[in-house]
């Protein structure tokens, strides 16, 4: 576990001010955020944790001055607070959804309910964050935004000499076949169709598992301490790397 | 001053307005009854003077003079007028004075003022008088004087004076007595009621007679603060669990913050001490979730989204999530749902609640235990049970387990929150299911879902 335990900075599926990864697409089009949220301190913080890590984030305090943006900015992504003066952040989503804008939205709320969740999910927004909440998860949810797996209609998914087959349920790294579990499976599929993407405990626990509340025992740990067991083999280099205090990620080995 | 609250209290005054109506009611109902009796009476001596004129009309104006003097005669009460004048206005016989102007001839019977000339003094009197102008040209008068309107007027009004006043008096008595027999009741729930307020929560309402509304009313109230005594108790000490729980990770955050700020000397260890703090404010956010969360279960009306649950593989899936952690732990994990059932609920928290049971039958069970998920019929509904080899929930510990917050005092170390057994709670009332805990060694926990009766 401590072998492979990465900090957060250097995980290459965040831009970090450091490394320029892709500078063609970054020369060509700098990510463009738009925020809007009322309180300043929050927003100062987002701001700045988006913008170290290459984010081009323009802020906005309230609703009416957002949607604004929204439509003559057309930022990349959205963060809107559920709560805000001159407009809530639902209608705003509401409205630029009727106007067939399609850019992916996440919802900020203090409101945990769960039926606000949905509500916020079903007037259009894409993901849907609690406060208080860590950094990372944000940043984390933005990127998975940003880049969601295209629909493919491959049968096999590669990262690296890592390969799955789709259709016999099968996994394999270099020569060496993995026997998965089917609970395994769907866990490494789900990882490697985001691969070089921070993926947290939340985010597993929605989309593998399906559970809406956070469990009191580390079940995504346990689960991918079993998946990292077969995946890495012991004289392998890692895959599945551990993002201290955040997640999870699987990148190729270089 | 005191003494006098009670002319200005509400009862009173309605029991003044209630008196008055009354006496006004009185008034009009003994006016109206005089009105009656007064018309009656002229009616009928109308009718009698008519015909006794008719009857002396048609007499011969000889016979004439001797029946008005016959008639005059017959009247020891001196309430007969009668008088024929001659067609110049002399009197010839009777005794009236002289004919009154306003008297229509041969009109029907009027009132009339007369000077009667049989009394001394030439008496003036109103009377009910006719007249009419006879074939010789003479004019005869009949009257009689209705002296019994007066008499009954005089009845009338001592009746009034009789019954009136003192009704009128009792009236404003019996408001009096109930204004202030309520005051005093009122004053009685007041004072208590202000020892309620100021803390004394074992306070109650005074009653007597249960039949008796305000009693009724005091018994309702004592049944609430009953409710409420025990509540608010249970809320201190789940307060102090709270302000417990909560501010054990914040002082530990505080304290690595305070002597990190000190000691720290590179950035390594100063990373390690906010780490140390961010997981304290974690865990203090963990808590105000579940509270919140747990919250919002126990106001929600979710029920409109119910949807069939099928339980077998519901239970299989949580079965699967946590065979891993069940198997690090040396523990046998298994899942005997035979038959397809499902149930009538949400099955997110379903879930919720079912992996909240194993989550800590696998916590409380030592290594190399049993965990065993279940699923059958019984009697005419679908259990759902979670048992496990532990220590088990003694039969003092069982209400309590629910509670929020609670942790029993062999399981203080245990990591976690104390709020899962209450979360389980909540979901199944808001579902209509029960919740049974079997005492004793090796943990029983059973959901029951009755079968809809629709």
């Amino acid at each position: 576990m401590a072998l492979n335990m990465v900090s957060v900075r250097d995980v290459p599926g965040i831009p970090n001010p450091g490394i320029v990864r892709n500078l063609a697409a970054v020369e060509k089009h700098m990510t463009r955020v738009l925020l809007i949220e009322d309180d300043g301190e929050t927003a100062e913080e987002i701001r700045a944790e988006l913008t170290d890590r290459g984010f081009d984030v323009d802020w906005s305090a309230n609703g009416i001055e957002g949607l604004d943006k929204a439509r003559s900015t057309q930022p990349d992504a959205i963060i809107v607070d559920r709560l805000l003066p001159g407009m809530d952040g639902l209608t705003v989503i509401e409205t630029l959804r009727k106007e067939q804008v399609r850019t992916p939205v996440l919802v900020l709320s203090a409101l945990g309910a769960v039926d606000d969740r949905v509500r916020g999910l079903r007037m259009g927004g894409d993901d849907y964050l609690t406060k208080p909440f860590a950094i990372v998860e944000l940043v984390a949810r933005m990127e998975a935004l940003l880049r969601r797996p295209a629909e493919s209609r491959e049968t096999t998914l590669k990262v690296g000499a890592l390969e799955l087959d789709l259709i016999e349920r099968t996994g394999r790294r270099g020569d060496r076949g993995i026997e998965l579990l089917p609970r395994e499976f769907r866990l490494l599929e789900y990882m490697m169709r985001r691969p070089d993407q921070l993926l947290t405990r939340a985010m597993l626990l929605e989309e593998v598992w399906h559970y809406k509340f956070v469990p009191a025992t580390n079940l995504v740990d346990v689960h991918m301490g079993r998946l990292r067991h077969k995946v890495d083999g012991p004289d392998e280099a890692p895959m599945i790397h551990n993002v201290r205090g955040a997640g999870f990620i699987l990148r190729a080995v270089p | 001053m005191r003494h006098l609250q009670f002319a200005r209290s509400n009862t009173f005054r309605w029991a003044f307005m209630v008196a008055g109506v009354f006496a006004a009611f009185i008034l009009v109902l003994f006016g109206f009854i005089y009105w009656q009796i007064d018309g009656y009476l002229i009616a009928r001596s109308d009718r009698v003077i008519t015909a006794q004129l008719d009857g002396i009309a048609g007499l011969s104006p000889e016979r004439r003079l001797e029946a008005t003097e016959e008639r005059l005669r017959q009247d020891p009460r001196g309430v007969q007028v009668a008088a024929i004048f001659a067609a110049d206005g002399r009197r010839m016989i009777g005794n009236v004075e002289q004919l009154p102007a306003e008297l229509r001839i041969d009109g029907p019977a009027q009132g009339a003022d007369i000077v009667r000339i049989d009394r001394g003094d030439k008496e003036r009197q109103t009377i009910r008088a006719i007249a009419q102008r006879m074939t010789n040209g003479d004019v005869l008068l009949l009257g009689r004087k209705v002296d019994e309107a007066t008499e009954i007027s005089h009845v009338v009004g001592q009746a009034l004076a009789l019954g009136l006043l003192p009704g009128f008096l009792l009236c404003l008595l019996a408001g009096a007595w109930l204004s202030v027999r309520a005051q005093r009741r009122v004053e009685e729930v007041n004072q208590r009621v202000r020892r309620i307020i100021a803390g004394d929560l074992s306070e109650r309402l005074p009653h007597r007679a249960v039949d008796e509304p305000f009693s009724k009313l005091a018994v309702i109230v004592n049944g609430m603060l009953d409710e409420m005594e025990t509540m608010i108790h249970a809320l201190a000490g789940v307060g102090n669990d709270i302000a417990h729980d909560l501010r054990t990770p914040l002082t530990r955050a505080r304290l690595a913050l305070e002597r990190g700020r000190t000691n720290a000397h590179s950035l390594e260890q100063l990373q390690a001490v906010v780490d140390k703090a961010i997981a304290g404010i974690d865990q203090s956010l963990t808590i105000i979730t579940a509270l919140l969360r747990l919250a919002e279960i126990e106001n929600s009306r979710r029920s409109a989204a119910f949807d069939d649950v099928a339980l077998q593989d519901m239970l299989r899936e949580v079965g699967d999530i946590y065979e891993p952690i069940a198997e690090n732990k040396n523990i046998a994990l298994h899942v005997e749902a035979p038959h397809p059932l499902s149930v009538r609920g949400d099955r997110d928290l379903l879930i919720e609640a079912v992996a909240n049971l194993v989550d800590n039958a696998i916590k409380f069970t030592p290594e190399g235990g049993t965990v065993d998920i279940g699923l059958r019929r019984s009697g005419d509904g679908t259990v759902v049970s979670v048992n496990d080899s532990g220590p088990g929930i003694s039969e003092q510990e069982r209400e309590a387990v629910l509670r929020r917050f609670y942790r029993s005092d062999k399981i203080r170390n245990t990591p976690g929150v104390g709020l899962g057994l209450s979360l389980v709670a909540a979901i199944v009332k808001l579902h209509g299911f029960r919740l049974t805990i079997q005492p004793g060694p090796a943990c029983r926990v059973e959901i029951a879902c009755p079968d809809r009766r629709d």
